[in-house]
């Protein structure tokens, strides 16, 4: 609807592709969380990739595994865990209002539903990390 | 008429004024050319309150504009439907002099064919629950509102769509032709600095308050002098219908309600430059006086915007020599005036009647080509304001 | 980058702020040509300082523009109609926010220089001139009346002999929500929260128009289901259109409506006017 064929006209080449999504000036919330939830799934992407590989590394046999329990049980590692832990939990709850406003489900309340899920994603998180700390 | 053969009109000025003319000529089939310095609307038209006027501010003092009034709004209802909020108006009495104003106002709307109808205070305020407790009553009348931009850019996209070739951002720095007859204009593209001619039988100029500084470029003397008024909207719609005060006309005794805004107007002083208008504090304080005493509700809400819009004042040389096709506007053709041929001016007039205006006013550009060309706009329906953007093609 | 200034203001030693603003090259004299290429491919232009006086509390965005264009530099291209919000012509970007220029006070704004570019997501004009067209294309398509029915006062009645009482729909076409929009940032083709909106209201109150068609125009991969619910465009709208809001109920409706045609065809199959649906 807004491209006209001959003139181009519509499109504006000053359109920033995919970094229009993460300019800061002007946003409000309902902008970061969209930020957000687009960096937590490539990032959850990029750990499932990196999970495929990891589990790979069994067709290496024990010896190969066992390297990698003994990295994995390093604080940088943990750390990470914690990291993807959260995004998990944000990208979830996150996906979880996206559904319910964008199906018209739930239209009020908007910044306070993302309040609300960055709150629980922080604290589950805390508290994820106080176990997976603790497991060491 | 030809197309190609088709005399042409270059007019000055994107105003309801010239996009009214330029729609009122495209659709005698004369080829026309408008030109704006900057956007449309840009002037005074798209600064006013959006009074969609019955006349009845006029029927008192001035009958001739009233009745030209009445009959623009029945016309307007017509051909541009949908443009406006129609919940009528009123003419609110609060004191006893409203009350002994009433017995002129009255007879003056119905001796002018302005539907009037008298409501008693608990009627008025059943229809208005913002008015004022106790008033004696209010007089009905057919005001309405009207969005300032978007019914004159129906004037505009309606003639683009029969030809005519509207150009904004494009600025006349000149006139060409000899001394004593132009025949043309000389602008400037101003987003790219190109400059060009436009080739013209008659020029018009339809500039508003800018009409004198135009004027000039085109080597011609129109004493017109901008007579700005404050104009203040409030956050939030208090009223659906117009709000008048009921007596002779005042600063700040009418409300307008727009969209979800209520504005208050006007006042009136003189300035220099159309362009430097300022916007003077104590204007504004009697705005919110006297517009809270139409609505007392207004106290508590919030100020969304305070400016200035110029009328165009049209000096004493016009009045004498100009020739007063109504009270309310002036058409001066400047071969008569200042033995310039080619060039007219139009100046005045209200909002509500910028098509009767552009009819009397292409009435003469017609007489001056020497055609014969009846006009059509009382009866020709208008494109929707969206119509303005649509490609070329699809029009 | 230049700060142009006017001795007098200077002299008379009011209180002044300083604009920045966002320039697009002016084609040489008669040729144009290479102004036109860099306008459109936003090659970055030149940003022109102004120092403008800031003495009044009311004094907005669009007084100072105005006033930089009249004082200082009368070739400075800014759009501007109503001044009161009405019109929704004057829409900027103030250090970064999509405002409407005509009632953003510069007493509003954080200290120091106004950054003050044009909108996003536009083809460009001139300056701070946006080129509307493609925003108006897709209004025109879907036809959404100016006048609407509801959200007239609370407890007023129609005068005698008025059928119903009727205002203007808020939406004002500013190309706010456009702007701020970061599938539109992305995406040329998204049909836009200003257009999905329109799309909405023809459906909730279709007056004359034809909800359906409009169901029709928006129910696409560029069109309701595109939105991601960023709600910058709620967030921006100066006039409470609630874009976003409109989207959401768009995509309901829409969900329902394909329910309604799909439960029709399996009715309509079932009443055996074809084939079998299955073995009993």
């Amino acid at each position: 609807m807004s491209t006209h064929p001959d003139t181009g006209r519509g499109a504006d080449p000053r359109r920033r592709g995919i970094a229009g999504w993460f300019d800061p000036r002007g946003r409000r919330l309902g902008g970061w969380a969209f930020a957000l939830n687009r960096l937590s799934g490539l990032g959850v992407l990029l750990y499932l990739y990196l999970h495929l590989v990891i589990l790979s590394t069994l067709a290496s046999g024990a010896g190969a595994w066992n390297d990698f329990v003994a990295l994995a049980s390093s604080p940088v590692v943990l750390a990470f865990d914690v990291v993807l832990l959260a995004g998990l939990l944000l990208h979830g709850l996150n996906g979880l209002r996206v559904t319910l406003m964008g199906f018209g489900l739930v239209t009020g309340h908007r910044n306070a539903m993302i309040v609300a899920l960055v709150l629980i994603a922080a604290l589950v998180a805390l508290g994820g990390a106080a176990r997976i700390f603790g497991m060491v | 008429m030809d197309a190609r053969t088709a005399p042409q009109v270059v007019i000055v000025g994107g105003g309801g004024t010239g996009g009214a003319l330029a729609h009122d000529l495209a659709l005698r089939g004369i080829r026309v050319v408008l030109v704006e310095r900057h956007g449309l609307t840009s002037g005074t038209t798209g600064r006013h309150h959006g009074l969609f006027h019955s006349g009845a501010r006029y029927a008192v003092n001035d009958p001739v504009s009233a009745v030209e009034c009445i009959r623009e709004n029945r016309i307007l209802r017509r051909i541009a439907p949908g443009s406006f909020e129609l919940n009528d108006g009123l003419f609110v009495a609060l004191d006893d002099e409203d009350m002994a104003y009433r017995e002129r106002f009255l007879p003056a709307c119905e001796a002018a064919g302005i539907p009037v109808r008298w409501l008693t205070g608990p009627e008025a305020r059943r229809c208005e629950p913002g008015l004022p407790d106790g008033i004696p009553g209010a007089a009905q009348v057919p005001d309405g509102t009207m969005d300032a931009l978007r019914l004159p850019l129906r004037f505009f996209a309606t003639a683009l769509a029969n030809g005519a070739d509207i150009r904004p951002w494009t600025e006349v720095t000149g006139v060409t032709g000899s001394a004593g007859c132009v025949t043309g204009v000389r602008v400037v593209d101003r987003p790219t600095g190109r400059t060009s001619e436009i080739g013209a039988d008659i020029v018009v100029i339809a500039a508003g308050p800018w009409a004198g500084i135009v004027g000039r470029l085109a080597g011609v003397d129109v004493s017109v002098r901008p007579s700005p008024g404050v104009l203040v909207a409030m956050r939030g719609r208090a009223c659906n219908m117009v709000l008048n005060r009921l007596h002779a006309s005042g600063d700040g005794d009418i409300v307008v309600p727009q969209r979800g805004l209520s504005i208050i107007g006007t006042s009136s002083w003189l300035a220099d430059d159309p362009d430097d208008l300022g916007v003077p504090e104590d204007h504004v304080a009697r705005m919110l006086a006297e517009g809270t005493r139409l609505l007392p509700a207004l106290r508590d809400r919030e100020i969304r915007a305070a400016w200035s819009a110029a009328r165009p004042l049209i000096g004493d040389r016009g009045a004498s020599s100009g020739r007063a096709l109504s009270r309310t506007f002036k058409c001066f053709d400047h071969a008569v005036d200042d033995g310039v041929e080619g060039v007219v001016t139009i100046a005045g007039g209200k909002a509500t009647t910028l098509r009767g205006m552009a009819e009397t006013a292409a009435d003469v550009v017609v007489r001056k080509l020497g055609l014969e060309a009846p006009c059509r706009t009382a009866e020709t329906v208008l494109l929707p304001h969206t119509a303005f953007h649509r490609p070329a093609e699809a029009a | 980058m230049t700060t142009t200034v006017d001795p007098a203001v200077r002299a008379a030693g009011a209180a002044t702020r300083v604009l920045r603003v966002t320039r697009t090259p002016r084609g040489a004299g008669g040729d144009g040509g290479g102004g036109d290429l860099a306008r459109q491919h936003g090659r970055r232009g030149r940003s022109d300082g102004f120092e403008v006086p800031a003495g009044s509390a009311r004094t907005t965005v669009l007084d100072a523009l105005t006033w930089a264009r009249t004082h200082l530099d009368p070739t400075l291209d800014v759009r501007h109609a109503c001044y009161h919000a009405s019109c929704g012509t004057c829409g900027v970007r103030t250090d970064g926010r999509a405002v409407l220029a005509c009632v953003t006070r510069l007493a509003d704004l954080p200290e120091g220089d106004i950054t003050v570019e044009p909108l996003r997501n536009q083809a460009l004009i001139s300056d701070l001139v946006v080129d509307i067209e493609a925003l108006y294309e897709g209004f025109d398509a879907v036809g959404m009346p100016l006048v609407r029915e509801s959200r007239t006062v609370p407890g007023s009645r129609p005068a005698p002999g008025v059928e119903g009482l009727t205002r203007f729909e808020d939406c004002i076409e500013c190309g706010l929500c456009v702007s701020v929009c970061p599938i539109e940032a992305s995406d040329a083709a998204y049909e836009g929260p200003a257009v999905l909106a329109a799309a909405w209201r023809v459906v909730e109150e279709p007056r004359h128009a034809d909800p359906e068609r409009a169901f029709a125009l928006v129910d696409g991969d560029q069109g309701a289901w595109r939105c991601h619910l960023a709600t910058e465009c709620t967030e921006v709208c100066p006039s409470g259109a609630l874009p976003a809001e409109g989207i959401m109920h768009l995509r309901r409706g829409l969900l329902r409506h394909r329910f309604r045609v799909a439960f029709a065809r399996l009715r309509v199959g079932a009443n055996g006017a074809g084939e079998p649906g299955g073995t009993p």
